[in-house]
């Protein structure tokens, strides 16, 4: 078995990705079968939020890749200048 | 047929099935709980198949099977190494 903080993180994205699978479920698949009057809705945002933040998300994370891969080229151009 | 273009078919399929459904194209009555669920499911979808890789790679990575008596010996083999290469010249 992984030891110390390998174990930590391991488990703690397992436990992070377990709780965002069953908060996204309920909203999406569960809410609409229960009765509008019920107290659970109060827990949950307007439906619409369920598309427009996993979108807003990954457009998020489009940018920070995008980002990285600027960085890393021109880090590695500006090595190869110095190099010349 | 290769796999790229059997995805491409699969997710056209199922794409314009959602479409069409969401849409009401097919004239169906569809009860009010399956519409609110039907529209959002190709989110639904892409954030499950997140979760489900998050999670995979998160146990992968707390249940691999670590060998510290062999990774300790690698290290002590590498500074042996570099020692040796060091005295016959070559520099890191």
């Amino acid at each position: 078995m992984a030891t110390g903080t390998d174990q930590v993180v391991g488990f703690g994205l397992v436990a992070v990705s377990l709780i965002i699978f069953t908060y996204y479920t309920t909203w999406v698949i569960l809410l609409p079968f229960i009765d509008s009057q019920h107290v659970i809705h109060k827990y949950f945002l307007p439906r619409a939020y369920a598309v427009l933040i996993p979108l807003a998300t990954g457009l998020l994370l489009l940018l920070f890749v995008g980002l990285f891969i600027t960085y890393v080229m021109l880090k590695s151009r500006r090595v190869t200048k110095k190099a010349q | 047929m290769t796999k790229l273009t059997q995805w491409l078919w699969g997710l056209a399929l199922l794409g314009s099935a959602w479409a069409a459904l969401t849409m009401g194209a097919l004239g169906l009555e569809l009860p009010f709980p399956c519409r609110e669920v039907l529209w959002p499911l190709p989110a639904y979808l892409l954030v499950s198949a997140g979760c489900y890789a998050l999670g995979t790679v998160g146990y992968r990575v707390a249940t691999f099977h670590d060998c510290e008596d062999a990774a300790r010996e690698l290290q002590s083999q590498i500074l042996e190494a570099r020692a040796d290469l060091a005295r016959r010249g070559l520099h890191f």
